[in-house]
């Protein structure tokens, strides 16, 4: 290294620009990553979703759209309501304690993974890789299902199974139970899906 | 250096005696004061209520309007038009097909027309506040009615209730060679709801929401402005001092 | 394991940042080579004055557009029917897209006071001059590279005044005799300017000049370092015969970094405190750089009573313009004193001017046939190429203004003006005045530099120093 008298003014600057400019920089970032932030017009799209559920008849599910997915509204009977307990040994998760921040908000975390007992609110997309299950509520033996077969969804895509309170059997490739959104009701007849903590 | 600057002056006054100067009607000066959030609500009030019904401003979601002041109910309660989402943008009302028939041709989309309208006569709010308050009933038109500042427009007095009914009165004047109307004053001939003073201030406030509505970050950006501009300054001092630090070694 | 070439030991005491650079210095030298070739061994004058600044801004306003295009590029939709949308999106719905917006725009004119104020610092102290006119020939590509990107980009927003501005200028080329309509077609892709126009301009706009323009602007400062810097004086600081010290280094001049580079980051500063006034407190700029009308989206059916292009391309427009019928007359009798010149009283070969009259009969003819619409876009792009030739229009013994004859800086101080009024007569619409005002300008604009070759020479030069002026700061 030099032996030239190290110049206190030079260095004293020197810092004193680095320390400004970094925090200039940094200052210059902050507006350009945060434009990589949802933009109003998604947050609009992703608002929650208000439905009118008085008109699902007994046995029916009805899908809406929430954040680009389809959510299955499904209003179970009294019957299928009952027997969602029997056949608890044969679901992988049937308590649905796994990941239950991700699948089943707290309101859901009982026998029918749903606030009111007959109204069922799933995401209908397979936990798996993704793929929309199809409908199976007919009960009974079909192609590729069991012969005791009890009611719920079968996904074309790699044949995973899920009950009517969309919980996954044993042995399949899904991981997981079908995912509860948020969801709340300001009214008997008015859900409100994508957000649980407004005031009605 | 200072030839240059010398030559300059010289040369603007060539080109000031050059400038021919450009028509239209004399623009009065719109009341604007974005601060004053009480007069941007009344303004967005009228803007629903009478605008919204043939125009759309449909870069404008209902939910900025947090910004003036409004909360989410209160928007959802009085100012939501065509939907009942708050996120939504601000569609008109009107079918387009009819507008053609009716007007022969869509209103325009205001979302941006005080942007839009700026000129050497006054800025864009200056011509929407004149445009607004010079309608007068003219039986040659189809809609009944003609304007000051945009003759012949497709528009009719939306606010007439308002301001009521009144005609222009005009003088017939030789002007570069050829017979012109002059504008001389207004004839009452039915009043309105509200008197001049109460119009001016209605319209005054649609015409303060407009400018708003032209540009919402246009607070932000002031604000965040003054910060950035104290920082280089700051900076500036520095990157001098570092500069001299630096050259005053060299002989 | 064998190293192509001896690698440079280093102690293992050494710091763990010294060892890291011996790692990379042995491994990547061209950098480190090019850091001293450029930056700690690279020596320029050290009597830059503000001039000099203008060259470093250019690099910054190119890095701010490439940016801050960039992340426009993420949310802007390059459709009609949905462009002008996508442009009011990014600046109410996309968080800070407003700024992200006026830099971009606020930078697009930016450049343009930058660069020409850039090349009036080449004009003043004739840093086009041998050996320097190859970094000049780069620049001035890169001045009209520059044009056309800003011509484009302004497409993008499909405002009223991006729609009628792109379909006057390329209907310009209609003019061309013989392929100038087809041509317009090709240029446009349909018929009129539409979603195509609109499709391939973006392309050219984000993609292809940009990689140009960086090319050109890499060709023009290797060049620029191959010769060594000019200064205010005109002198050249290395070479045969100039003084340096004890360790070669010229006298006159100062290694690149560190002096420059503070310098450049004061320059910076000022330019940044400039640059953001207008883009936080007054981004239109009174209409001249976001233009009222094109806040109304492109309306194929209305044309706008009032048509003008930005601010930066008015001095050439009024160039255009000034071309008429009766400025045909005047251009016609500049052709015949010109070849007249040439053929009776230059001292040239009997071949040369044999060309030359028969060269003037031909364009004499071709002036007389052809529309002036053409010759008005003939004028207009002359206007520009005649900067690639002025190395060799520049004949006066000295290279700096400050030893040229006095009278020289109110001839320059002249053209500044008659650039200015062009460039304000090109706002304005036409008149009969201004008509006749961007003739003259027009006939003056040329006459600088075709009459180079002569008032260059009249005059006794200021003697020139042998050490640049410097006062110790």
């Amino acid at each position: 290294m030099s032996d030239t008298p190290i110049d206190s003014s030079k260095r004293n600057w020197l810092i004193a620009t680095s320390c400004a400019g970094a925090v200039g920089g940094v200052a210059t970032a902050v507006p350009f990553v945060s434009s990589f932030e949802p933009s109003e017009k998604a947050k609009a799209a992703g608002a929650p979703v208000e439905v009118d559920i008085s008109g699902i008849k007994e046995g029916e599910q009805v899908t809406v759209e929430w954040r680009g997915k389809p959510v299955w509204i499904v209003r179970r009977t009294k019957e299928e309501v009952d027997a969602l307990a029997k056949h608890d040994g044969e679901l992988a998760d049937p308590e649905s304690k796994r990941h239950p921040d991700e699948f089943t908000p707290p309101y859901a975390r009982n026998e029918w993974r749903s606030i009111k007992p007959e109204i069922l609110v799933v995401i209908g997309i397979c936990p798996h890789l993704g793929c929309s299950p199809t409908q199976k509520f007919t009960p009974g033996a079909q192609p590729s299902l069991p012969s005791d077969w009890p009611g719920g969804w079968l996904c074309p895509c790699h044949g995973s199974t899920f009950d009517l309170a969309g919980r996954v059997f044993k042995n399949k490739p899904s991981p997981d139970n079908l995912p509860v959104p948020p969801h709340m009701y300001l009214s008997d007849t008015k859900l409100l899906i994508g957000d649980d903590t407004k005031k009605a | 250096m200072k030839k240059i600057l010398l030559a300059l002056i010289a040369g603007l006054g060539l080109v000031v005696g050059a400038q021919a100067s450009e028509g239209g009607f004399p623009l009065d000066k719109a009341p604007v004061n974005l601060t004053d959030n009480v007069s941007l609500q009344r303004g967005a009030r009228t803007f629903a209520n009478y605008c919204l019904s043939c125009h759309s401003a449909a870069y404008m979601r209902y939910n900025r309007l947090t910004d003036i002041g409004l909360t989410e109910q209160q928007i959802k309660d009085n100012l939501l038009v065509t939907t009942d989402k708050v996120g939504e943008t601000m569609k008109a009302a009107i079918n387009p097909k009819e507008a053609k028939d009716w007007f022969g041709g869509v209103p325009p989309d205001l979302t941006v027309v005080a942007r839009s309208r700026a000129g050497s006569g006054g800025s864009g709010a200056d011509y929407l506040y004149t445009f607004l308050r010079t309608f007068y009933v003219d039986d040659t038109k189809a809609t009944g009615w003609n304007n000051l500042v945009f003759p012949s427009v497709a528009m009719p007095h939306v606010l007439w209730q308002l301001q009521g009914q009144r005609k222009a009165l005009f003088d017939e004047v030789e002007s570069h060679g050829e017979k012109v109307q002059k504008f001389k004053g207004w004839e009452q001939i039915t009043p309105g709801t509200q008197n001049t003073v109460e119009f001016d201030q209605t319209v005054g406030d649609l015409v303060n929401y407009l400018q708003w509505m032209g540009e919402p970050a246009q607070k932000t950006r002031v604000r965040v402005g003054v910060w950035v501009l104290m920082f280089i300054a700051l900076f500036i001092l520095i990157a001098w001092r570092l500069n001299a630090s630096f050259w005053k070694n060299v002989k | 394991m064998a190293a192509y070439r001896e690698f440079k030991q280093i102690s293992p005491n050494a710091s763990a940042t010294a060892k890291l650079t011996n790692w990379l210095e042995n491994r990547f030298p061209t950098a480190f080579d090019a850091y001293k070739v450029h930056m700690s061994e690279y020596y320029a004058p050290k009597n830059f004055n503000f001039w000099y600044i203008f060259g470093s801004l250019a690099l910054l306003v190119l890095v701010i557009q490439i940016v801050t295009g960039i992340f426009l590029v993420m949310h802007y939709k390059p459709d009609a029917a949905k462009a002008f949308e996508s442009v009011e999106y990014i600046m109410r719905d996309v968080p800070w897209g407003w700024l992200i917006r006026y830099m971009h725009s606020t930078g697009a004119s930016a450049f343009f006071v930058v660069v020409y104020l850039h090349m009036f610092r080449g004009l003043l102290y004739g840093s086009y001059r041998k050996p320097r006119e190859l970094v000049w020939l780069f620049g001035c590509a890169i001045f009209l590279a520059l044009m056309a990107e800003a011509f484009m980009g302004y497409l993008l927003p499909w405002g009223q005044m991006s729609y009628w501005g792109a379909q006057v200028i390329v209907n310009l080329f209609s003019a061309i005799p013989f392929i100038g309509p087809d041509l317009s077609i090709f240029i446009r892709g349909d018929y009129v300017v539409s979603d195509a126009t609109l499709n391939r301009f973006f392309s050219f706009h984000v993609i292809a000049v940009p990689l140009v323009l960086l090319g050109l602007v890499v060709a023009h400062l290797l060049a620029l370092h191959d010769v060594g810097s000019n200064n205010p004086d005109g002198i050249e600081i290395k070479g045969p015969g100039k003084p340096v010290d004890d360790k070669g280094h010229p006298l006159d001049g100062v290694p690149f970094h560190p002096y420059y580079t503070v310098h450049d980051i004061f320059g910076v500063s000022i330019f940044l405190f400039v640059f953001s006034a207008i883009v936080f407190l007054a981004p239109e700029m009174g209409g001249y750089f976001l233009e009222a009308n094109n806040f109304i989206p492109a309306d194929p059916l209305k044309t706008p009573s009032h048509i003008a292009p930005v601010w930066y391309f008015t001095p050439f427009y009024s160039m255009l313009r000034a071309v008429t019928s009766e400025m045909m007359v005047a251009l016609i009798a500049c052709v015949v004193l010109g070849a007249g010149y040439g053929v009776f009283k230059a001292k040239l070969a009997g071949l040369v001017k044999g060309v030359i009259l028969v060269a003037g009969i031909v364009v004499i003819a071709l002036m007389l046939s052809i529309d002036a619409k053409f010759w008005g876009v003939v004028t207009m792009g002359g206007a520009v190429i005649i900067l690639f030739f002025l190395p060799w229009l520049d004949c006066s013994p000295a290279r700096s203004i400050r030893y040229r004859p006095g009278w020289h800086k109110w001839l320059y101080a002249v053209f500044v003006v008659v650039f200015f009024v062009l460039g304000y007569l090109g706002m304005q619409p036409p008149s009969p005045i201004g008509e006749r005002v961007s003739q003259v300008g027009t006939l003056f604009y040329f006459g600088f530099f075709l009459l180079m070759p002569w008032w260059s020479r009249l005059g006794e030069p200021k003697p020139v120093p042998d050490r640049v002026n410097f006062a110790a700061h």
